[in-house]
């Protein structure tokens, strides 16, 4: 028998749980109902982004061509730089204290339950205040400049890697750790010989897209006094240097990217090495 | 022959259910003993109760003395490697119980002596040439061999191996299972191995035990006629007389 051969039979139809249909109906409603509410208070407009566009374009006019005159290129290139050099050790900085956190952190790892929550509540706590509020909080405390932008960037990165980290080391395939486990190992031994070794890609996976992700929060960091490249376009905005901002904005863009790609890069060859 | 690994009384539960009932099992030193049976006779959670992975009733003991943490050496059927680790890495993991953490953290802290012994037994499973490379770079039954070699470097005289090869293709089981029967035989090792290929059991073991819903429904020699094993599908009894050699494909690897 051939494949043109095959009987056809009809397909039986599909049983819709009436309870099912009824929950996704109150879901999307719902979802419907926060979606206007939102809007609502965030007063979204079309018209007053229509009735805006004057400003806009006048905004456009200045900034557009940006100043590329050495003056205003050298110190945005240095400023660059620096938002670079904030969002490195900001990230480095943190990996012993987000592997010790995610160690803590993670099922199998953790040496106790007490243990356990403790770290988690830490490294919640860590995520869910700001980078920028940091930021602002050593400002105050140690004044301007890029080293309260790494500290800031330092203990949110801690918070949010370690979670992350966390998570990867409790997914991380339980056979060679139950190996080593049978063969005598301790908590530790099996996380460094087994655990750790075996996440490895993922792991550094996950600094490289925070190590991006930290270059472009250090930008922000910038803004409210913490340094960098994000320092000078909150200088140019206030002195209506239009022309200068769009010039620190296309530095940027340009380093953005290439953070981008060279941390794509990188991931992609730990993923074909795993 | 005195008994090394003697299960005495093995009952396990899971929940209200019992699957293991009161079963008794001797290993000898230098003796492979193959346990066979049907999905859900019991063959694995008698190994893990041998093994102290599951609780179970009854003792477990190795020599005279209650099995000890490190007496006993286990083989996975997933093998259970850290893929990224070196082969020789590996092989120094089976030494951690031994070890005290200032010298096994990392790899690079494992002692000269630990290393050496490592590269013996692996040349023991005739893979020392392969020491520096990526575990996961390995074929299964080469992997399953270092498997092997860091039960080994346990230092353990009783060996568990789970399905040992029930992942891997007919060439490198042949080769692990002869592996584990040599072995057995020339370390004095206690070998027992669960198995679902009954005549892989007649061509390596040295003893055949069978399983039956939780008891042992026979104990005898490689060639023994274990069709009554497995109630839903009747295999070919597997004669002693067949040689390992004569069925061995050529070349294996």
């Amino acid at each position: 028998m051939t494949t043109t051969d095959v009987r056809r039979v009809a397909v039986p139809p599909r049983h819709r749980d009436r309870r099912t249909l009824a929950l996704a109906a109150v879901v999307v409603t719902g979802l419907l109902v926060v979606h206007v509410i939102a809007w609502r208070t965030t007063e979204m407009s079309f018209a007053t982004l229509v009735g805006g566009a004057d400003g806009m374009a006048g905004f456009l006019s200045e900034a557009v061509p940006p100043d590329l005159s050495p003056e205003v290129l050298g110190p945005s290139l240095e400023g660059a730089l620096v938002t670079l050099w904030i969002g490195l050790l900001g990230t480095t900085l943190s990996v012993p204290f987000a592997l010790l956190g995610a160690l803590a952190a993670a099922r199998g790892t953790a040496p106790g339950p007490v243990t356990y929550q403790v770290a988690r509540g830490l490294l919640s706590f860590l995520r869910a205040v700001p980078d920028v509020v940091f930021a602002l909080v050593f400002v105050t405390a140690v004044g301007l400049g890029p080293f309260p932008g790494v500290l800031a960037l330092l203990l949110h990165n801690v918070g949010v890697m370690g979670k992350l980290w966390a998570e990867t080391i409790e997914d991380a395939d339980p056979g060679p750790p139950t190996a080593l486990r049978s063969a005598g190992a301790g908590r530790l031994q099996v996380a460094t010989h087994a655990l750790l070794p075996s996440v490895t890609p993922q792991l550094v996976g996950l600094l490289l897209y925070r190590f991006d992700v930290n270059v472009r929060s250090s930008l922000v960091l910038g803004l409210v006094g913490a340094g960098g490249i994000g320092f000078l376009i909150n200088q140019s905005i206030q002195l209506f240097r239009f022309d200068e901002m769009a010039t620190h904005l296309l530095v940027v863009l340009v380093l953005i990217v290439a953070v981008d790609r060279l941390s794509a890069l990188v991931r992609r060859h730990l993923g074909s090495d795993a | 022959m005195s008994a090394l690994l003697r299960v005495r009384g093995a009952r396990v539960r899971y929940g209200d259910r019992e699957v293991l009932h009161g079963v008794d099992v001797d290993v000898a030193a230098g003796e492979l003993l193959a346990v066979l049976g049907a999905n859900g006779s019991g063959k694995s959670t008698l190994l893990r109760a041998a093994a102290g992975l599951t609780p179970c009733d009854g003792d477990v003991l190795v020599g005279d003395r209650p099995r000890g943490r490190l007496d006993v050496a286990l083989v996975f059927q997933r093998i259970h490697l850290v893929a990224r680790r070196s082969v020789l890495d590996n092989v120094c993991a089976g030494a951690l119980g031994r070890l005290p953490l200032r010298s096994s953290l990392v790899p690079a802290l494992f002692p000269r002596a630990v290393r050496e012994e490592a590269m013996g037994c692996l040349e023991r499973v005739g893979l020392a040439e392969r020491a520096h490379d990526r575990a996961g770079s390995l074929s299964g039954g080469q992997q399953q061999r270092v498997a092997v070699a860091r039960a080994l470097c346990q230092r353990a005289r009783v060996l568990l191996a789970d399905e040992p090869v029930s992942a891997l293709d007919p060439a490198a089981a042949e080769q692990v299972l002869g592996l584990l029967a040599e072995l057995a035989h020339t370390e004095r090792l206690a070998v027992l191995a669960v198995l679902h290929q009954p005549e892989l059991a007649a061509r390596h073991a040295d003893r055949v035990l069978g399983l039956r819903a939780g008891t042992v429904a026979l104990d005898g020699p490689p060639g023994t006629d274990v069709r009554a094993l497995y109630p839903d599908r009747a295999p070919e009894p597997p004669t002693a007389a067949a040689p390992a050699a004569a069925r061995l494909p050529e070349n294996v690897p």
